[in-house]
């Protein structure tokens, strides 16, 4: 399996979008350091430098990683999956052999490896801004978490990876797909005091967003308190196996139906 | 133990209610070359895709190396190299790179594996051009190095001159000679171009519409073809009285008033020719005639014949 996720990353040498998304995912931080430095000086929002530095963070996560992260991990998913498809390989692994399911694991796992790398990058980033401009705090927690949250939304774009392999159009189509899935993420995160809660908790993303919030309010200054206070009188934080739960049956029940799909497409 | 490398018992696919393969049996002989000839869409790909598990059969048998490959498809596959229909390779990656790939899945971790796979089929090693740069000749050399990198016993070869300009298709055919003669492997190879698998094959399998209507070596092949002695003359009919009384032969076919042929070819042509001046005939041709190998195939094949 090792071999297959090294060839993997092969495959993407010369790959265009996947150094343009590592770069982003470093450059994603400098526009959100701007913005958090306007507010400061204009507005003094922020009551030390470590306090602007925990906002930055945030909108990292929320913009980059939450929002951003999914549609990018969807299009890298085309990108591995359409790979065999477009170029006739898939015959060459087949016949090494190679089977459909270690095929659909492994670029699972480059996906998540990707995720990871970039939450991490963006925090690192965050962390130089942070240096530059305000005052960076409790580093290695962050570094730390930010890949768990890469691990956590690689998961849950499993059904984005999943509808792509079903669908199997362009590239185009793939991309509308992936666009989406993140605007309706987008919408569910913005309107969850108005779901009902058994779907903030199977939503995948709004459910990260909740859970990692919570996990992280006792060592960082939570940006929109009130917010947050009203989530958990509303019972809407999940608990850590509450998540667990979540994103492990979607992650699962999607990888089981894109390595079944897969197989069929190949033959 | 059977002597055969490949053996196939009423290998039959369907797709709906249309037939690609019907009760297919072929059987390719420890080291030698097996051609598979069919026109196109006769059943030649989808057959070799079921030998490599590519595509499932829906009725029939598989046996290679004396094993069904259903059940050991894991051990067969890494002693077969194949190439079926176009080359498919990473366009993004140069042709080292790209067997790099391969050669890693293979477990194959010495270099030089890529090396003289490359040396073979002619390309260069670590070159820096990539493979959607590449024509469509280095292309398919290419998928040939693939196929040959971890030298196994058995080649399956789908089509392997497509592409290939006439020096290419000369040296790819001394090439699969080679790997025969001196490299000791097996090779089943499809084309639907009939000179090369007479020019190539030891045994030949004709396919049509997805059945297997000939199974035989060359020579045997050859030995059925039809041979006659064709006399262009003044009077067919005066002539073939002639040859009739004085050879004793009554094997003879009227094509049109000038033209006959003689089907017992061990008669002596020259002494034909005197006797038939002798009687006042105008011979202007005598001459011994073979049906080509083409001519075998539009007849079995009922029909057209084939490039």
């Amino acid at each position: 399996m090792l071999n297959l996720i090294r060839c993997e990353f092969w495959k993407l040498k010369r790959k265009m979008f996947v150094q343009m998304v590592l770069a982003a995912s470093f450059l994603f931080p400098l526009p959100l350091t701007a913005i958090i430095c306007y507010l400061n000086i204009v507005q003094d929002k922020y009551s030390t430098k470590e306090a602007a530095f925990d906002a930055l963070w945030q909108s990292v996560i929320g913009f980059g990683m939450l929002l951003l992260l999914p549609c990018i991990l969807g299009i890298i998913a085309a990108l591995l999956f359409f790979m065999e498809r477009d170029n006739d390989t898939f015959k060459n692994l087949r016949t090494i052999p190679v089977t459909s399911s270690q095929m659909v694991i492994a670029k699972c796992i480059v996906l998540l490896l990707l995720s990871i790398v970039f939450c991490v990058s963006s925090t690192v980033a965050s962390v130089l801004s942070g240096f530059a401009f305000f005052g960076a705090s409790d580093i290695l927690f962050k570094v730390l978490f930010s890949a768990v949250y890469g691990l956590l939304i690689a998961i849950s774009a499993l059904p984005l990876v999943l509808l792509i392999i079903f669908f199997s159009r362009s590239y185009i189509f793939s991309i509308m797909l992936c666009v989406f899935y993140s605007v309706f993420n987008l919408f569910s995160t913005f309107s969850l005091t108005a779901l009902p809660k058994w779907l903030v908790f199977t939503l995948p993303a709004p459910s990260i967003m909740l859970w990692g919030t919570q996990q992280t309010a006792s060592r960082i200054a939570v940006n929109d308190t009130e917010d947050f206070r009203n989530f958990i009188e509303m019972g809407l934080i999940p608990s850590t196996s509450q998540l667990i739960l979540t994103l492990g049956v979607i992650g699962a029940v999607s990888l089981l139906l894109a390595v079944w799909l897969y197989k069929k497409r190949s033959e | 133990m059977s002597d055969y490398i490949i053996e196939t018992y009423d290998l039959t696919k369907k797709y709906g209610s249309q037939t690609s393969v019907s009760h297919l049996n072929i059987h390719v002989r420890k080291g030698r070359i097996y051609g598979l000839l069919g026109r196109n869409g006769a059943g030649k790909t989808t057959a070799m895709r079921m030998l490599l598990g590519l595509t499932a059969p829906t009725s029939g048998e598989v046996k290679i190396f004396g094993r069904p490959f259903l059940e050991n498809q894991k051990k067969i596959l890494p002693r077969i190299g194949c190439l079926i229909e176009s080359p498919g390779f990473y366009p993004n990656l140069t042709g080292t790179e790209n067997l790099k790939i391969f050669a890693a899945l293979r477990g194959l971790k010495n270099p030089d594996y890529i090396k003289n796979a490359l040396e073979l089929v002619n390309l260069p090693y670590r070159d820096k051009k990539l493979f959607s740069q590449y024509s469509l000749g280095m292309k398919q050399r290419l998928a040939i190095a693939l196929a040959v990198m971890h030298n196994p016993e058995l080649l399956i070869l789908d089509e392997p001159i497509n592409g290939l300009d006439p020096i290419g298709i000369a040296e790819m055919r001394g090439f699969i000679r080679e790997l025969c003669d001196t490299g000791g492997k097996t090779i089943l190879i499809s084309s639907h171009i009939l000179s090369e698998i007479s020019l190539l094959a030891d045994d030949v399998g004709i396919i049509d519409h997805g059945k297997l209507l000939e199974e035989e070596s060359l020579k045997e092949l050859e030995a059925k073809n039809t041979k006659f002695i064709h006399f262009c003359v003044s009077d067919a009919r005066k002539a073939a009285q002639i040859i009739a009384m004085a050879f004793q032969s009554r094997n003879i076919r009227f094509a049109d008033a000038n033209n006959l042929y003689l089907y017992d070819t061990a008669l002596p042509v020259a002494k034909i020719n005197c006797t038939l001046v002798e009687a006042g005939i105008d011979v202007q041709e005598a001459r011994l005639c073979e049906d080509t190998l083409e001519d075998y195939f539009r007849k079995i094949t009922g029909g057209e014949g084939i490039a």
